[in-house]
């Protein structure tokens, strides 16, 4: 599990959560190219010192690098307010101005991708429940917020289960993107049907285990916490709401964009 | 001890949009601190009636129930109307605990050591950190799993995941534990440890209902038996599953109630590894080419992971029924997997009919290979059990139209039909029960004819029925020339059945002892 002198599994789930959410808002608000690339290295380096770092980096390369490009291609060859033209091909323009909102935008959503994902990756999925819990969170919630962060995890290895299955009575999934999309859709649905089934055959379990029934909860194990957390978190609180009102601000004044 | 703690009176039970009830009149009673067992085959209705004193159905969940419940002085009665009691599934459980077959589904997926899930119940009612630690060891120890507290259950064997489910369902130290087809899937290491805990559980104060298909060394330790059954769903005499004969193992043995029902009764006075009576086998002409051969197989899961296989030969000849035998974790589902190229070997070859297989595509592999997965839920995925069998059938490039492809359904209704399950083509695999299922995946497989069966585990689960189709299944495919390789754990079965035996250990293959 944990590993490293900067591993966030050793942290509390709540302070974990607010960190990514005030770092998401904060950059959002700053609106500033130089501190979302700096906060965006930052991340970086704090998701290379994680034991799961290859799991954090891979899974951000997939959501980011179609995202950039969409950007790019958007952006880039189509931006109505571009005035440089640094290249130009038939309609299409690559302007400075559009280039540069590319960059922004592409910045800003990476700091949000790499910030929920360094979360997620680390979190301990049975203390954020029982931490849930403790606030006072119905059990139903707490449990639904978990199982949205294992549910891709396991959803991929059903998909993997079912393909084999397919294949394993002829079907050919070739490297063609018209050979793929067939594969997706013959998967798709019998993924969804086993999820729900399996949803099921679960409630009735935790329903007789228990889990819907009114009353105080305790938990096995405390969650790590402490002053210095607790007081990181209210920090973490005020800043992104400082961030937040400073840019309300500026916006109505007429000052810093 | 004296008393009953659990009754049941089932005059019917009825699945929503079922024509037929799934379970009528039956009366059960569990008296304190026995083993019971409830013996039927498939469709017999056990895996409801299991349900149905677990209170996971009654009222809410899936059907109308007519009958009444008594648990200890309190009494439930259920007319099938609006008016009906509603069970607190929770509340129940604490006095009735349920481990279905399936018993992953038990976990609540949210705990990543086999201690915080046995915790979670124990938090569920509020119970202090100190109580629940005491009650966890004390558990562990009941059940044998003090090794396994700080695994992760995702990572739990079959045996291990049993036993855990047990534990889970034990803490909260219920009256009386329904366990499903607690035998089911498991290797003989697995079966020892959990029939072992199942006899020892009367003793520590909870009486265990075992619901089986099959009368094995722990049903007949049980003081009484009830036997339900009622022919298979969807043919023509199916009316439900009803009591057809209780007593004690003596009495039952001695009628034919287990036989009407469709139990299977092994010969539990021959020990394993006596050789049984030998099936009719198809002579095997060894001057044949091999159909299929490896050659130096080896395998591994990733660099730096240890080989599962490590140097496999193996040639099979036409008609030929090779089974490999050996413990859990050896590699036997991995070995079955190189055959049909989901899986490919690090190292060596696969031949098909003299062949190198490498370059070939696992879904043009299955025209020649029919893998039966070692669990049916993996293999199976569709909405119908004629989609089923008739996925992938017929031309490949027709995928997702097959269902109108006529040979296609014609193929499929016939390979249903060799597994008795030609009634139920409409229904949904996922709903069948166990021994069904199974016969389904092999449905699967013997529609496509291909050159080599690859068995994962064939008898798991088997009613007598089952295990008499899939007698016919196999010799239907090596009369027809086909090669049969079949993974079990039941040596018997291998050795009545199979021309050879193999023992794969350490992921070596060598001819077993």
């Amino acid at each position: 599990m944990s590993s490293g002198r900067l591993s966030l599994e050793r942290l509390n789930p709540l302070t974990t959560l607010t960190a990514a959410a005030a770092v998401a808002v904060i950059t959002t608000a700053a609106g500033n190219r130089l501190f979302s690339a700096a906060v965006f290295a930052g991340l970086l380096l704090l998701a290379a010192r994680q034991a799961r770092a290859a799991s954090i980096l891979g899974s951000s390369a997939a959501i980011l690098l179609p995202f950039w490009t969409a950007l790019l291609l958007m952006h880039g060859l189509f931006f109505p307010e571009g005035r440089v033209v640094l290249l130009e091909f038939g309609p299409a323009a690559v302007t400075r101005e559009g280039l540069l909102f590319a960059l922004d935008a592409g910045l800003r959503t990476g700091v949000f991708v790499l910030a929920f994902l360094l979360f997620s990756f680390t979190v301990r999925v049975p203390e954020l429940v029982a931490v849930l819990s403790a606030r006072g969170m119905p059990p139903r919630l707490g449990f639904a917020a978990a199982s949205a962060l294992t549910l891709l995890p396991a959803a991929g290895e059903r998909l993997r289960r079912i393909r084999a299955a397919q294949e394993a009575r002829g079907l050919v999934v070739g490297r063609s993107l018209p050979s793929r999309l067939l594969a997706a859709r013959l998967q798709a649905v019998p993924l969804v049907l086993s999820l729900v089934h399996e949803s099921g055959e679960r409630a009735q379990a935790l329903d007789a285990r228990g889990f819907s029934a009114p009353g105080p909860r305790s938990a096995l194990l405390a969650v790590r916490d402490s002053f210095r957390q607790r007081t990181a978190r209210l920090l973490l609180i005020a800043s992104a709401v400082a961030a937040v009102a400073g840019r309300v601000v500026f916006a109505l004044t007429g000052g810093p964009q | 001890m004296n008393g009953t703690v659990l009754a049941a009176h089932v005059e019917s039970f009825r699945f929503h949009d079922a024509d037929a009830p799934a379970l009528h009149d039956v009366t059960v009673s569990v008296p304190a601190g026995s083993l019971t067992a409830v013996l039927g085959g498939s469709g017999s209705g056990k895996s409801t009636l299991a349900r149905l004193l677990a209170a996971w159905l009654p009222g809410h969940h899936g059907g109308t129930l007519r009958g009444r419940l008594d648990l200890g002085a309190a009494a439930f009665e259920f007319s099938g109307t609006g008016d009906d009691p509603r069970i607190d599934p929770g509340a129940w459980a604490a006095h009735v605990a349920y481990v279905p077959q399936d018993a992953a589904a038990v976990l609540s997926t949210i705990k990543d050591t086999v201690a915080g899930e046995l915790a979670f119940g124990l938090e569920n009612q509020g119970i202090p950190p100190e109580e629940m630690r005491l009650r966890i060891s004390e558990t562990a120890r009941l059940t044998g799993i003090e090794g396994l507290l700080e695994r992760d259950p995702a990572t739990l064997s079959g045996g291990e995941l049993r036993r855990v489910a047990i534990a889970c369902a034990v803490i909260g130290r219920p009256a009386v534990l329904l366990a499903d087809e607690p035998l089911g899937s498991l290797d003989p290491e697995g079966a020892r440890a959990v029939e072992d805990l199942l006899r020892r559980l009367p003793g520590e104060g909870s009486s265990v209902v075992v619901f089986s298909s099959t009368a094995d060394s722990l049903c007949r330790a049980a003081s009484h038996w009830t036997v339900i059954g009622g022919g298979q769903p969807g043919g023509a005499a199916y009316d439900g599953g009803r009591q057809l004969a209780v007593g004690t193992p003596g009495e039952l043995l001695a009628g034919n109630a287990l036989a009407r029902s469709g139990v299977v009764v092994p010969d539990i006075a021959v020990p394993e590894g006596v050789p049984a009576a030998a099936a009719a086998r198809t002579a095997v002409v060894h001057t044949a080419a091999p159909l299929l051969e490896l050659r130096d197989v080896c395998f591994s899961y990733g660099a730096g992971t240890v080989d599962v296989l490590r140097g496999v030969d193996l040639a099979v000849r036409p008609g030929e029924v090779v089974a490999v035998t050996g413990p859990n974790g050896s590699g036997k589902s991995t070995l079955l997997r190189q055959l049909n190229g989901l899986l490919r070997p690090s190292g060596g070859e696969v031949l098909l009919r003299g062949r190198p297989t490498e370059d070939t595509a696992a879904g043009l592999l299955a025209a020649d290979v029919g893998l039966l997965f070692q669990d049916p839920r993996f293999q199976l995925f569709e909405r119908t059990l004629e989609r089923e069998v008739a996925f992938g059938l017929g031309d490949c490039r027709r995928f997702g139209r097959r269902t109108r492809d006529g040979t296609a359904r014609e193929r499929a209704r016939a390979a249903l039909a060799a597994v008795g399950l030609e009634g139920q083509a409409g229904g949904h695999p996922l709903e069948l029960p166990a021994s069904a299922r199974r016969l389904l995946a092999l449905a699967t497989v013997i529609a496509r004819e291909p050159a080599v069966l690859a068995l994962d585990e064939p008898t798991v689960s088997l009613d007598r029925p089952g295990l008499d189709m899939l007698d016919r299944a196999i010799a239907a495919a090596t009369k027809r020339g086909a090669a049969v390789v079949m993974v079990t754990h039941e040596l018997r079965y291998a050795e009545a059945r199979a021309h050879r035996v193999l023992r794969l250990d350490g992921g070596v293959l060598e001819a077993a002892d």
